[in-house]
């Protein structure tokens, strides 16, 4: 897995439990059409504090391209944005 | 290390290694950066533009090179031409150093953050199984895991010796300094090591001979208050180990709330300087009013293009914290004594609080306080709710000067000298 740390726009669940679970995300990669990716898996999440930041990281699985890909992604609780961080 | 079983205290002295440097490190590999800045040679350091620029924090490969904090970031780049130079982003400091202490209070309650990276834990009371070196390495390991960063623990009986033992060999290590060490680790040191033996005090020293902690620790008491009055007696305290302050967790209290600022441009005329220094007390009594106290004394100091200090202060006749009477009395003293030399730094400090709720009132008092107090907090109220420039005064238009200047973030905790 290569480190990318691209922002994504996400759609996900934040449940009444207050457990958050990514559904599906948009990716815009340079000069291409957007990509929508369907998260089938979520295999890990764990919450990360580096630097005071609150971050919880999801590592997924999802098809991409036709080929089945499993990879991480980053939601920082400060600025409530989402990363694809390693693919 | 029998020493702590003997109803000592037990204090750990916390310092984060090369803290705002490891801090933005830790923040950037966070965010997916490639680069540890701790593993190059980089600093973080102002910006030059604006005359801010020195060296704030440096990485281990950088002090290789022999760049200094403090040192002007065109001397540091010449030293090592490929020096990575990061901003500051104080916001993130305090945010890291927050973390720092929310981890440590899982330890014990008796906290005292001395400084943005540094902090006292008194542990005497939640020992119980562990000894003083398993937990100190329990503390590094998780702000290691969980926080990003490296810590360097010192152990002891008081916080004098703790701090020093902190400071023995960096990073990321745990060190014990006991009474019965003192005489093994701290005395061969060098004086100008020990606490409170800065640049001024050390030459001073040095001619009277005294070159080590342990000749010092071992000079005659009396002799060293003949050269330096009380400091000497103090100086001799710690050489020795001996230190009572206690660990206080609300040390944060202010002794004195200040702001000061290096002008991005030499300043030589009057007006220039006024208007600085009434932007400088717009946010330092801003600070004092939200904070609820009232100041009695109150200090100019500048700072001339040639790197001199000058400074003066002057005792109110009641406490205030009207913008109005503080501002009149800075330019009062700014004009005292300043000779019309230009200027490159500028700072007004308030001290001798008191809270605001009881105050002596004095017959000589202007009879529009009322006025001018609910005029302060209206302004304030206005600034809070619509942002700092949404009222500003007239005289700051066209100045090319902020109409309020300093105070970085809130409740920054700044450095002491004393324990």
């Amino acid at each position: 897995m290569k480190v990318l740390m691209k922002s994504v726009d996400m759609i996900c669940i934040s449940s009444c439990e207050g457990v958050i679970t990514p559904i599906k995300f948009r990716w815009f990669e340079d000069g291409q059409e957007p990509k929508i990716i369907r998260i089938d898996r979520i295999l890990d999440r764990k919450t990360e504090k580096l630097a005071g930041n609150l971050m919880l990281v999801f590592t997924v699985q999802s098809i991409i391209n036709g080929v089945e890909r499993i990879f991480e992604m980053k939601y920082e609780a400060s600025t409530y944005k989402w990363y694809l961080y390693k693919l | 290390m029998e020493t702590y079983k003997s109803g000592n205290r037990i204090i750990l002295h916390i310092d984060v290694n090369s803290a705002f440097l490891s801090w933005e490190a830790t923040y950037r590999l966070q965010h997916g950066a490639s680069l540890d800045l701790r593993e190059v040679p980089s600093v973080v350091g102002g910006n030059e533009e604006s005359r801010h620029g020195i060296v704030l924090a440096k990485s281990i490969p950088a002090k290789k090179y022999g760049i200094q904090t403090g040192e002007v970031l065109w001397q540091a780049r010449n030293k090592c031409p490929n020096l990575i130079i990061v901003p500051p982003d104080y916001s993130l400091y305090m945010k890291c150093s927050t973390a720092l202490t929310d981890l440590l209070y899982e330890y014990s309650p008796l906290l005292e953050r001395y400084s943005i990276d540094e902090c006292f834990l008194d542990i005497t009371e939640s020992l119980r199984e562990k000894s003083p070196l398993d937990i100190a390495r329990e503390i590094s390991n998780k702000v290691k895991s969980v926080l990003g960063f490296t810590v360097n623990i010192g152990i002891s009986v008081n916080k004098l010796l703790a701090k020093m033992a902190s400071d023995f060999e960096k990073p990321d290590k745990v060190h014990t300094l006991f009474p019965d060490e003192v005489p093994k680790k701290l005395w061969p040191l060098p004086v100008r090591d020990l606490f409170m033996v800065g640049r001024r005090t050390a030459p001073k020293l040095y001619r009277l001979n005294i070159f080590s902690i342990g000749q010092l620790a071992h000079a005659d008491p009396e002799f060293l208050t003949a050269h330096f009055k009380s400091f000497g007696n103090l100086l001799w305290r710690y050489a020795n180990g001996i230190d009572n302050s206690p660990v206080n967790p609300f040390s944060a209290v202010a002794k004195g709330i200040g702001n000061s600022t290096t002008t991005p441009f030499n300043v030589d005329t009057e007006r220039e300087a006024l208007l600085f220094l009434l932007s400088l007390v717009e946010t330092a009594s801003s600070r004092l009013r939200s904070a609820r106290l009232l100041a009695q004394v109150v200090s100019v100091s500048i700072r001339k293009t040639d790197l001199s200090f000058f400074s003066h202060q002057r005792k109110l006749l009641t406490p205030t914290d009207n913008t109005e009477v503080l501002f009149k009395t800075a330019r009062a003293l700014f004009r005292e004594f300043w000779d019309g030399t230009p200027l490159r730094h500028l700072g007004v400090a308030f001290s001798s609080l008191c809270n605001d709720r009881f105050c002596q009132t004095s017959i000589f008092e202007d009879e529009r306080i009322y006025k001018k107090k609910s005029l302060d907090s209206s302004i304030d109220a206005i600034r809070l709710n619509h942002g700092n420039t949404s009222v500003v005064r007239g005289s700051f238009i066209n100045s090319g000067i902020p109409p309020l200047t300093g105070g970085i973030i809130d409740d920054y905790p700044g450095m002491r000298s004393q324990l």
